[in-house]
C-alpha cells in the first residue's frame, strides 16, 4: 500500500492526545494503523505526553487508593476477558472497525450506498462506510461541517489528486468537490462527517430530498 | 516567560535514578507488590494532575488514575521498553481509559437501562499495535530532542494539557498569532525530522 495523502499533523496530535471525538478518532486510527509514517508522528506526540506526565505537578489521591486498587486486582482477574467483537468475523474490515456494530447497507443514490457505524453517541460526527460504483462520478457536494475520508478499497480522484487504499482526505466547508471513482472496482471509504452534505446542481436539488446522508 | 525545561524520556536529569521499566518488568514477572507500590505512588498522583489539567473533574481524574494503575498491573507483561518509554506507555493507558470513560457515559445516557451492547472493547489494544509497529523508540526520542524547547512547550500546552490558545499566549507572554504559527512550525518540524530519520 502506497499512501500519499495523510491527515494534517494537528489532527494526528489530537489523536495521540486522545482529544478527537469518536468518529474522527476511528477514521484517523484506521489510517495510522496502516501508515508507519503517521504512526511515528503519533508515537512522538505520545513520548512528549509521557514527558509531560513526568513533569506535571502531582495531585494527592485518596489515601486508601492503593489498597483499593490491590483489592480490585485480587477480586476480579476475570475482568480482563476480551468482549466479543461486534462485527464478528468480517475480515474484510480493518481490525479497528471490527469492534463496532455496523448497520445494514442502505442505498442513497444510484451507485451509492452506505452502512452506518454505531458509535457511543458521545460526539457530534457520524461515521459510515460509503460504497460507490466503479467509474461513477459522485455528486458535486459541499459540506456544512468537516468530512474525514479514508479509502479502504478502490480509489477516487478530485482536484486534490488520486486517493487509493490508505489515503486520507480532509474536507471542510471551503471545499466544493466532485470526486470521480476509479474504474478498477467499487470504492469503499470510511467517512466521519459533521454537519450535512449539500448536494449541488440540478440533479442534487432533484434527489436532495431523498438523500439522507 | 515560563521556564521551558523539558525532560524527554529517562535518559537525562535527576529522574533517571528510578528505572520505571524495570519496576514494570518486576510486576509482570513476579507480581511484585512493592514494585507496583512505587509505580503507584509516583504515577497515580501525576496521572491525576495531568487529567485535571486536561479538564477532567476531580472525581474523573481520580477514577482514571486508579483504573490506569490497575491496567498497568494487568498489562505489565505487554510493556516493551524497546518500543516506548514507561511514562509514554502509561500516558497511552490513561488516555484510552479517559476516552472509554466518556464514551461509556454517553452510551449509558443514550441507552439508559439497555445493556444489550457489549462492553467497550479494550482501546489500549490499538495503541499496543501502534507501539509495536515502530521498533526504534530511541530514534523517535532523538527526533523529539531536535525540537526547540519553545516548540516542545507549545505542543505540550496545546495538545497534552489542552489549554486554549489565548491562555497559552498569556502563559508564554506571546501574541495569539505567534501561538498558532509556533504550533504549525512545531508540527512541520516534527514531521520533517521524523521523515529524515526514517
Amino acid at each position: 500500500m502506497t499512501i500519499s495523502h495523510h491527515p494534517p499533523e494537528e489532527l494526528l496530535a489530537d489523536f495521540a492526545a486522545g482529544k478527537l471525538e469518536e468518529a474522527h478518532q476511528l477514521v484517523v486510527g484506521v489510517h495510522v494503523a496502516d501508515c508507519p509514517r503517521c504512526a511515528r508522528f503519533v508515537q512522538a506526540i505520545e513520548q512528549l505526553a509521557g514527558a509531560a506526565l513526568e513533569d506535571v505537578e502531582p495531585v494527592p489521591i485518596a489515601p486508601d487508593a492503593f489498597d483499593r486498587a490491590m483489592s480490585r486486582i485480587h477480586q476480579s482477574s476475570e475482568e480482563t476477558a476480551a468482549p466479543p467483537l461486534a462485527s464478528g468475523t468480517d475480515h474484510t474490515l480493518p481490525p479497528a472497525l471490527r469492534k463496532y456494530r455496523i448497520g445494514k447497507r442502505r442505498r442513497v443514490a444510484p451507485g451509492l450506498s452506505l452502512r452506518p457505524i454505531e458509535l457511543s453517541g458521545s460526539g457530534k460526527a457520524r461515521a459510515f462506510l460509503l460504497r460507490s460504483a466503479p467509474g461513477s462520478r459522485m455528486l458535486e457536494h459541499t459540506h456544512t461541517g468537516t468530512e474525514l475520508t479514508l479509502v479502504l478499497e478502490g480509489s477516487f480522484s478530485h482536484e486534490g489528486g488520486r486517493y487509493g487504499p490508505g489515503d486520507f482526505d480532509y474536507g471542510d466547508d471551503e471545499i466544493d468537490h466532485r470526486p470521480i471513482v476509479g474504474d478498477e472496482g467499487p470504492c469503499v471509504c470510511l467517512v466521519a462527517m459533521t454537519g450535512d452534505l449539500r448536494i449541488n446542481g440540478f440533479l442534487g436539488r432533484l434527489i436532495g430530498p431523498f438523500v439522507r446522508l | 516567560m515560563v521556564a521551558a525545561r523539558l525532560s524527554i524520556g529517562a535518559s537525562k536529569g535527576p529522574k533517571a535514578t528510578v528505572n520505571w521499566a524495570d519496576l514494570i518488568g518486576r510486576v509482570a514477572s513476579d507480581s511484585d507488590r512493592e514494585a507496583f507500590k512505587r509505580l503507584f505512588e509516583h504515577f497515580a498522583p501525576r496521572i491525576k494532575g495531568l487529567m485535571l489539567k486536561a479538564g477532567c473533574s476531580a472525581d474523573e481524574a481520580e477514577e482514571i488514575a486508579q483504573n490506569t494503575m490497575i491496567a498497568i498491573w494487568r498489562k505489565a507483561h505487554q510493556f516493551d521498553p524497546a518500543t516506548a518509554g514507561a511514562p509514554a506507555w502509561i500516558f497511552t493507558i490513561a488516555r484510552n481509559l479517559r476516552i472509554d470513560l466518556f464514551r461509556r457515559r454517553a452510551r449509558a445516557d443514550r441507552l439508559q437501562t439497555c445493556s444489550e451492547l457489549p462492553d467497550e472493547p479494550d482501546q489500549a489494544e490499538t495503541a499496543d499495535i501502534l507501539m509495536s509497529r515502530v521498533q526504534d523508540a530511541a530514534r523517535i526520542a532523538a527526533a523529539i530532542e531536535q525540537l526547540s524547547a519553545e516548540q516542545s512547550m507549545v505542543v505540550r500546552l496545546s495538545f497534552i494539557e489542552e489549554r486554549p490558545h489565548p491562555e497559552i499566549a498569556t502563559t508564554l507572554g506571546i501574541p495569539l498569532g505567534t501561538v498558532k504559527s509556533r504550533i504549525r512550525l512545531a508540527m512541520n518540524r516534527l514531521r520533517d525530522i521524523l521523515d529524515e530519520e526514517a
